[in-house]
């Protein structure tokens, strides 16, 4: 492949700075109109009351839920694009690490709002922070709902402050080039970064210990999160699998993301040359490992329930298969570990159309994974008695419209106004590539 | 480095292997290396200049014992200020505190890394850097060396030699 030169990288980022098309902004428009389609479902049940929402007895874990794990595990990725495969100088991370962890900040705030949505009476919140209060509430940190708080806020501000210190040295190339208004945003936003060698010097140690401090996090964050579920005694959920099965799937359904994000914004701004095939089929070959993670353990928990010979267990892992719920569970198995092997053929993962297609695919089987895991189990625990089905109501639909309009929405206007591949990531390496022939 | 020098001259080096020789070389002299600046970190312009290893380590590791230290403490006084004993469990759970501990851990050694980045940066930094020059930020390594007016023209002299397109300024 033709070797870029350090000027081709910062003009080909800069140049998606530009003044956008119409095109752009109705997007744009059209992705806002959907943020405020969820916003004006939230209020409505925030004034009448969380009953409209269609969770109710046995399942009053909907589509807040689903959507909450989906989006946390869409963050994943994220993180591990940007902080262990960079502990493992894998140099195929570096052109699309910067609109990963951007990924990562967004659905990190996408699924924030899901708690507090799924609060109902969200003006308590604050019991849930470790405040005094006139009655002396405090939290119960042996919750693991409020390991979660604790583990989410956490993943929240480490990602932000990760993805801010990445970006320093881009904004001060940013900010070199422009003139006006536009300067004096980017002068403030670079903190007077100017690539001195003692800033390097300090910058280079941080964010090594960045990347460390990240890798741990990010797998105990959606251990924690699996955790609400293992913790509970609930038929289906209540099995020590959950933690790696949950790093593994999100991870999965993280880089699933990954490609879809990154193949239109390789077409549309040109970045063929920076995001190329090579890296995309890198990705594909990382999501045929993922995927064979998840089919291990989706195998395993069948296993688990046959082997205990526990009546319930097996009694939820056989409806899920068979019973109500047998097309979620099939598109979630077909989609999540069969469809991914297609990536094993060199042509299904150097094909753009295929490897946009598989991704889309894989995304839709690990939400309806997070379907099948938290409504069936409530749909069908112990007693057959309380068995039942469940539908969201159109208010769910609007918020669950809404969050997914919230992540595209705030990811277009990343792209038109920061630079979406980290420029001095790329010119490292180019410059490990010259130094090693 | 010397930074009320009244002249600095900036050498720009496509090549960072002429870029550390320079450096060597304005090491050795009676000249003063002001800054060196550059696109990306490079392990030969750092050996030229032997800078020591990054203090920031200790920041980060001084946050994450205080953040152990908080998260338990704090999932622990919250526990005691409640005090129910349920199904005659003890009231302190230290293994699932530890979960708490550990996300703090995590918390404050970014809190502490951040803090140790800034402080030894010494940024925000918003005044103009003499002799800095936006090529630094693109595609050269820029070095500046201070000296006196008198000696501009033998610093610029050398640097071209070296291989460097020259940028003066006051």
């Amino acid at each position: 492949m033709e070797k870029l030169t350090y000027a081709e990288i910062d003009n080909t980022v800069l140049n998606t700075l530009e003044p956008p098309t119409r095109m752009y902004w109705t997007i744009v428009t059209l992705l806002f109109a959907g943020v405020v389609v969820g916003f004006a479902c939230w209020t409505y049940q925030i004034l009448l009351g969380i009953g409209v929402a269609g969770q109710n007895n046995p399942v009053n874990w909907g589509t807040y839920l689903i959507n909450f794990v989906f989006w946390v595990g869409i963050a994943h990725s994220g993180t591990l694009i940007s902080a262990i495969l960079y502990l493992l100088r894998a140099e195929w991370r570096n052109p699309i690490a910067r609109a990963a962890e951007t990924m990562t900040v967004f659905a990190v705030m996408t699924a924030g709002l899901f708690p507090f949505i799924h609060l109902g009476r969200v003006w308590m919140v604050y019991y849930m922070i470790p405040i005094p209060n006139q009655r002396t509430l405090w939290p119960n940190f042996q919750s693991p709902l409020m390991f979660d708080v604790v583990a989410i806020s956490t993943y929240f501000t480490v990602s932000v402050l990760f993805w801010y210190t990445g970006l320093m040295p881009d904004l001060a190339i940013v900010r070199d080039r422009a003139t006006g208004v536009r300067k004096k945003v980017f002068r403030v936003l670079s903190l007077g970064w100017t690539g001195k060698y003692e800033q390097w010097r300090h910058y280079s140690r941080a964010y090594l210990l960045f990347a460390a401090l990240a890798t741990p996090l990010v797998i105990s964050v959606h251990s924690v999160v699996s955790w609400d579920f293992a913790l509970g005694v609930i038929p289906g959920w209540h099995t020590t699998i959950f933690a790696p099965y949950f790093v593994a799937g999100a991870i999965h359904s993280g880089l699933a993301m990954v490609l879809t994000l990154m193949i239109p914004l390789r077409k549309i701004f040109h970045y063929e040359r920076i995001i190329t095939g090579k890296v995309l089929e890198r990705v594909a070959q990382t999501i045929v490992l993922t995927g064979l993670i998840v089919g291990f353990a989706y195998g395993t928990e069948q296993f688990i329930a046959w082997y205990s010979r526990n009546t319930v267990e097996m009694e939820i892992f056989r409806f899920r298969a068979v019973g109500g719920f047998a097309l979620a569970f099939w598109i979630m198995v077909i989609c999540n570990t069969i469809i991914p092997l297609l990536f094993f053929f060199k042509y299904f993962r150097t094909s753009i159309f295929w490897l946009f297609t598989i991704s889309i695919l894989i995304n839709i089987g690990m939400w309806y994974e997070r379907y099948v895991i938290i409504i069936s189990s409530v749909a069908h625990d112990f007693i057959p008695h309380a068995w039942g089905q469940y539908f969201p109501t159109w208010v769910e639909f609007g918020i669950m419209l809404g969050s997914f309009s919230l992540f595209f929405f705030l990811f277009f206007l990343f792209v038109k106004h920061l630079p979406s591949v980290s420029m001095t990531e790329m010119k490292e390496k180019v410059h490990e590539e010259a130094a090693h022939g | 480095m010397d930074n009320a020098s009244p002249v600095r001259v900036t050498g720009l080096f496509k090549d960072e292997s002429k870029a550390a020789a320079a450096i060597k070389s304005i090491r050795k002299s009676a000249w003063k290396l002001a800054d060196v600046h550059g696109p990306i970190p490079s392990e030969m312009i750092s050996q030229a200049l032997a800078v020591k290893k990054s203090p920031v380590g200790w920041f980060t590791l001084v946050g994450g014992i205080i953040g152990f230290i908080t998260g338990y403490l704090l999932a622990a006084f919250t526990s005691l200020r409640w005090e129910l004993i349920v199904s005659g469990k003890p009231v302190m759970a230290y293994i699932p505190f530890f979960i708490v501990g550990f996300e703090f851990t995590v918390l404050f050694s970014v809190f502490g890394n951040v803090v140790g980045l800034i402080l030894t940066m010494q940024l925000p930094a918003y005044r103009d850097l003499p002799g800095y020059s936006a090529a630094a930020s693109g595609e050269d390594f820029a070095v500046v060396v201070a000296c006196a007016d008198a000696e501009k023209d033998s610093v610029q002299t050398f640097l071209a030699n070296q291989g460097a397109k020259i940028e003066t300024g006051h």
